[in-house]
């Protein structure tokens, strides 16, 4: 490959600053120098390396304090206008990695809740952000509504299931909830963001510390990718949180999908964009029918094309929602209706293409890419598994509904 | 629907020994696979846990399946001679594979080289004689491997049709009444340490397009200059080891090659169909195993307080899922049947450019949906479509394999084409 990966993904660079390019760089070195190049050790000794290059990114690099309030330590990305800067930084992670895009991805998406103007809690800022984004490297882990089982009548967000109940007692609330499922890291979480109903089945959302002994988790789970994850099953058992730990502005965990939707839409462009590099080469200096280079014949090109494609307009798009949010004064906030539902529309947008880029470029590796020893096949077990996840219920029916609701004025669906 | 047994099959066309071996396929599969199935993957390389089902469908004293093909005669069932050959291929594929599509190939596999000498009207007897004993008197399973793709060209070996076999670098060389074989193969099924007995396409002189110059020659593993590196780790497939397999100046006897001129070259393009029709009774099978799964999590899980197949909008979906298994499964055994009229005089035989390219064809058709419909699946199970407890995802990484394997996609479309617009240079 002779070109650089920006010069052929074009995105509107204007939407990120210097600053934040300067950084983004470092994130890059870091993928490259720590992972990239070593895929082959990163993948033998896996569960350790997964840990030491997340401490590296998080706390030699800083990252885990990248959207505090610059007053709180961090790096003041705790604006709107800096959603582009961090979608690119969640796309460099996941060039490298997607589990650790995924544990970046949610730890952004809780504290973008607590910390992104116009809705910064300094109280509860000040509370959590030197336990959780101090000098350990601390995981946070996001358990969403979903589907209930048959025999319960839940509160529902948007047709959603709500598993979880926070209900006020003495100075603070409880928390309660059976075998609720995270989309990360259920194992080992030291903070859990989960959306509850509270008395009167609105929806809120609730911060929980993972330390507290009615914080019961299963087994860990084994999925089909993001096993660093550790994601396990959670129940919570009349667990008491200080009242500030609740959140219930009106839009909050509409706030939560659509910084999710962004942000794993930049962890899983990343991996696109590494498995264009990884395909690229193959069709390099791989031959067919007796002497052609793979990528000269018109078939095979056809199928790169439809990879180069894909990955392209997932960028696009990425850049489309993370403008959209970085402009509430045109747009909304990011808990508006609107910007719900665009985020809803191009972060499962971004997930197919870029699901669709992996299984077409398999195609042309064929056993290669079904190999560990090529690498490939963890970028399409990871994208499928965030993809699973991100559907929800019954294959993404609710964000059907929401797209319906919106754009048609749908009342009762 | 009563269960998955109505999905549509030809009931005029199948074996009368269907039934029964499904249902004793099934029994194996309920207690010997099924309960420990969720363990493969981290058995991938040892197959301790793997080995004993194998033992036990393979095996004299369990079903017994690794001698089927060989005639009564030599101790088998003569599945080679029968009229149903295929269509019983394609029930047994699809039992195993609803069980596992990994251990569905590599029992398959182990037919797949001797299809070449045991199915009429190609029978070798002296080479069933020599071969029968191996896995007709073992209480073992007793695997073999057809040893065909090498590093340099992929698919290029199975593209007979144009290629005509001038890119194969493995050669047998004769000297006096032994073949010399030299070369090196990679990925086969049932190789990595596993088969007793390999098939190897070669060229008996190469760069040559000749088809009388192609030949397939049978190398029992133990023989000397045989060396197997062990398996690969893969995204999935467990049951099914691969591997790399050197033959350095590798002597067998000259009788040990299949048929001869001009005919080795025939037979090699008769185990492709068996190949294709093969591949999609595993892929019928995992989509079995999906429907079973996902009538359950549908009718148990809910979508505004309603089970998930009550809503219109998710019914949608899971209505196209069974409908492209019924489909799937309706061209699965049209496939198969083109087999079995091989010998007819309305058929085709399966060397046949007609055979080969609706096969592949359909095999790639529904490859297609099966990785879609798999997808679709682990979507409508959202959160719970990667947990390996729901055995979906595992079905979901091990059908992509069937997708890449003989050829891949783009091979099947080249063929498409080349046989229904008739080109000339692809």
């Amino acid at each position: 490959m002779n070109k650089a990966l920006d010069e052929l993904f074009v995105y509107p660079k204007e939407l990120v600053d210097e600053e934040s390019k300067r950084i983004i760089n470092v994130v890059r070195q870091w993928a490259d120098k720590e992972i990239i190049s070593k895929r082959q050790e990163y993948r033998e000794n896996y569960e350790k390396l997964f840990t030491e290059k997340s401490k590296t990114l998080n706390l030699t690099i800083g990252l885990q304090r990248l959207i505090l309030p610059e007053e709180q330590g961090g790096f003041g990305w705790n604006n709107p206008a800096n959603a582009p800067g961090i979608a690119s930084i969640l796309t460099e992670i996941g060039r490298a990695d997607a589990a650790i895009g995924v544990a970046t991805a949610v730890k952004y998406t809780i504290l973008a809740a607590i910390t992104m103007a116009p809705n910064f809690d300094k109280a509860l800022c000040d509370a959590l952000a030197p336990v959780y984004c101090g000098e350990e490297l601390k995981t946070f882990s996001l358990i969403l509504p979903g589907m209930g089982n048959v025999g319960q009548d839940t509160p529902l967000f948007l047709g959603r299931s709500i598993l979880a109940t926070a209900e006020p007692e003495g100075d603070g609330y409880v928390v309660n909830g059976k075998n609720l499922r995270p989309i990360n890291s259920g194992a080992i979480a030291d903070l859990f963001c989960v959306v509850c109903a509270d008395k009167v089945g609105k929806p809120c959302i609730a911060l929980v510390p993972g330390d507290n002994a009615n914080v019961v988790r299963g087994r860990t789970l084994q999925e089909t990718g993001l096993n660093a994850s550790f994601n396990a099953d959670v129940s919570f058992n009349n667990v008491k949180i200080p009242k500030s730990y609740v959140i219930s502005r009106q839009g909050v965990v509409e706030e939560i999908y659509t910084w999710l939707n962004l942000l794993l839409g930049g962890v899983s462009v990343g991996t696109g964009l590494n498995f264009f590099e990884m395909v690229g080469d193959w069709s390099e200096t791989r031959t067919i029918k007796g002497g052609y280079m793979m990528k000269e014949n018109p078939l095979c090109a056809s199928v790169l094309a439809d990879v180069a494609d894909e990955v392209f307009t997932s960028r696009l798009f990425l850049y489309d929602l993370a403008q959209t949010i970085s402009k509430p004064n045109d747009w909304g906030q990011s808990g508006s209706q609107r910007v719900y539902t665009v985020s809803q529309v191009i972060g499962s947008k971004i997930q197919q293409n870029v699901m669709r880029a992996i299984n077409r470029g398999l195609e042309l590796m064929g056993s290669a890419g079904y190999s560990k020893e090529w690498h490939v096949e963890k970028h399409w077990r990871d994208i499928k598994t965030i993809q699973s996840y991100l559907c929800g219920v019954g294959a993404e029916a609710p964000v059907k509904m929401d797209t319906a609701r919106f754009f048609f004025d749908c009342k009762d669906i | 629907m009563k269960n998955f047994d109505e999905f549509s099959k030809p009931e005029e066309y199948i074996s009368p020994m269907d039934k029964h071996i499904r249902s004793v396929i099934r029994n194996w599969a309920a207690k010997e696979v099924m309960p420990y199935r969720r363990k493969y993957d981290e058995d991938w390389k040892d197959h301790h846990i793997i080995e004993p089902a194998f033992d036990k469908l393979m095996g004299n004293k369990g079903v017994g399946l690794q001698k089927a093909l060989f005639p009564p005669e030599l101790g088998g069932w003569g599945i080679g001679q029968s009229d149903s050959a295929f269509t019983v291929s394609c029930a047994l594929a699809e039992e195993v594979g609803r069980a596992d599509t990994a251990m569905a190939v590599a029992f398959m596999v182990t037919y797949w080289p001797l299809t070449t000498i045991l199915v009429d009207p190609h029978v070798n007897w002296r080479l069933a004689k020599e071969f029968a004993p191996m896995f007709c008197n073992s209480d073992k399973a007793v695997f073999a491997a057809n040893a065909m793709t090498e590093p340099q060209g992929g698919a290029d070996i199975e593209n007979m049709e144009i290629l005509g076999g001038k890119t194969i670098r493995t050669v047998a060389r004769l000297e006096g009444d032994e073949w010399v074989l030299n070369g090196h193969k990679l990925w086969p099924t049932n190789t990595g340490g596993v088969s007793k007995l390999f098939s190897v396409p070669c060229t008996t002189k190469p760069g040559s397009n000749d088809p009388n110059d192609f030949a397939m020659i049978f190398v029992p593993a133990d023989t000397k200059g045989v060396t197997q590196g062990g398996p690969y780790e893969k995204a999935g497939m467990a049951a099914d080891k691969n591997g790399d397999i050197w033959f350095e100046d590798v002597r067998v006897p000259v009788w040990y090659r299949a048929h001869g001129p001009g005919m080795d070259a025939q037979v090699f393009r008769e185990i492709i169909p068996w190949g294709l029709a093969a591949s999609m009774g595993f892929i019928c099978g995992a989509m079995l195993n999906l429907y079973e799964i996902l009538y359950d999590f549908v009718s148990t899980k809910t979508y505004k307080n309603k089970p998930l197949k009550e809503d219109d909008h998710i019914a949608s979906i899971i209505g196209r899922i069974a409908g492209d298994i019924d489909i799937c499964r309706i061209l699965t055994y049209e496939a198969a049947r083109m087999g079995d009229r091989r010998n007819k005089p309305y058929g085709y035989p399966i060397h046949s450019d007609e055979v080969a390219c609706k096969m592949r064809n359909l095999k790639d058709f529904v490859c297609d949906r099966a990785v879609d419909v798999f997808g679709k699946a682990m979507d409508v199970l959202g959160p719970f479509g990667a947990d390996r407890e729901y055995d979906i995802e595992k079905h979901w990484r091990d059908i992509k394999i069937i997708q890449l394997w003989m050829g891949g996609k783009q091979l099947c479309q080249v063929e498409a084409a080349r046989y229904f617009f008739n080109c000339k240079t692809l």
